[in-house]
């Protein structure tokens, strides 16, 4: 699809911050996201392609907003749901459970 | 860019994560050894030094050197380095006559297997929009000048193909050994964005 | 679907070059073949960058037989095809500001290019 992701070219995205430069994960969750994503395609709930199409669909302006495992995270949710592995309502109340224990 | 998200948000995500796994722990679907095993492959197996090791190897031995130009699937792969989803490795080499740097434009394909982790620059936007169109520029924010007569060109890594640059050998390093070779080479050279300095 | 475990996980990444497909199908374009690519704007996925299409490339490398990512995503099986190294030039893609000896190469499949 023609969108935000397809930026090969583009202009006006921002001065290149080399700043940035570890090769480790910033935070343990960004693993653990890029280990579930990588789980569930080993399990074959949806391949490599589609997970990228999901990422792709994401709003433009929350694609350029969102980290790169920020993305990872919500092409895994969308994928899952799209594919009926989990459900929203699902997600929500584990998600719940673990708020109210942290607070 | 959120690189530099507020605490607040990045524990917010942090929390969607363990909901995530904690549902799919439930449901059977994975085993947390699994998830530990992939974290711990990223996190201490696959690295840059795996990258240098390679190319100190070509600089030292011709033979291998050419085996690896012509089939970098198989010769990594005989060198034990993991392969992440069963991409092909293609091996582009430098030289006075072609400067090679390597993008993803679409997404942010990397040859994990040999440089690790990419580093949020070449993940960025402003490096996917600009690395494709004006790789002079970019190198040149790199602190690398290429010579006008010198072919600089751009790999897009659209497909299940994952280059790793082979730099060319700093002047001055004519007495060193493999091991000491493989010190002098960055994860950056390896990208194409910066030459191997001499030591 | 199977738990995913440990052995699973490890058996996983020790296939190199497990995603070729290992099928018998002849290929649209030889090397050093001159080609222009398709001027495509699907709605789902591609792999062909909008800043690529209409452009006239050579056909450098052949690497063999794999699946056409537009077809996995739509259900529409493998579609195993060719894909290919094309080289071209900056200014091919860029324009006359692009430097006169500069290059792109890109991965293409059969479907994305036509002969120039």
């Amino acid at each position: 699809m023609n969108s935000i992701h397809d930026m090969g070219g583009m202009h006006g995205l921002g001065p290149l911050d080399q700043a940035d430069n570890e090769i480790v994960f910033h935070a343990p969750w960004e693993g653990r996201v890029m280990a579930m994503a990588r789980a569930m395609m080993a399990g074959k709930h949806f391949n490599l392609d589609e997970y990228r199409y999901a990422m792709e669909r994401i709003d433009p302006a929350r694609y350029l907003q969102l980290s790169y495992y920020e993305k990872w995270l919500e092409g895994t949710l969308t994928m899952l749901m799209e594919k009926g592995v989990i459900t929203q309502e699902e997600f929500d109340a584990h998600l719940d459970k673990l708020s109210d224990a942290g607070s | 860019m959120s690189s530099d998200a507020s605490d607040g948000a990045d524990a917010k995500t942090a929390l969607r994560v363990r909901a995530l796994e904690s549902l799919l722990l439930e449901k059977g679907l994975i085993e947390t050894e699994a998830i530990e095993e992939l974290v711990d492959m990223f996190e201490n197996r696959l690295g840059p030094w795996n990258g240098a090791k390679v190319v100190a190897r070509a600089w030292t031995d011709p033979a291998f050197k050419e085996r690896l130009l012509q089939d970098g699937t198989t010769v990594l792969g005989e060198m034990g380095f993991d392969t992440i989803q069963g991409e092909e490795m293609v091996i582009v080499e430098n030289s006075p006559e072609i400067h090679n740097i390597v993008v993803c434009t679409l997404c942010s394909c990397f040859p994990w297997s040999v440089l690790g982790l990419p580093p949020v620059w070449y993940k960025s936007a402003p490096y996917r929009a600009e690395a494709a169109r004006d790789p002079r520029g970019v190198l040149r924010e790199f602190g690398t000048e290429i010579p006008a007569d010198t072919e600089v060109c751009v790999w897009d890594s659209n497909a299940e193909l994952r280059y790793m640059v082979l730099p060319e050998r700093p002047a001055g390093t004519a007495g060193l050994d493999a091991e000491a070779l493989a010190k002098l080479v960055s994860r950056d050279s390896m990208i194409g964005v910066t030459k191997v300095a001499p030591p | 679907m199977p738990v995913v475990d440990l052995d699973l996980v490890k058996s996983l990444y020790k296939t190199p070059g497990a995603i070729r497909l290992r099928l018998d199908v002849a290929p649209r374009f030889k090397v050093g073949g001159a080609i222009v690519t398709r001027n495509i704007n699907p709605l789902g996925h591609t792999r062909l960058p909008r800043y690529i299409r209409d452009k006239k490339g050579v056909v450098e490398h052949d690497h063999g037989v794999f699946h056409l990512p537009d077809a996995r995503v739509i259900g529409a099986g493998d579609q195993a095809q060719h894909m290919y190294t094309v080289r071209f030039d900056a200014r091919e893609v860029w324009g006359d500001e692009a430097p006169a000896n500069d290059s792109l190469r890109i991965t293409l499949w059969d479907d994305y290019m036509k002969p120039a």
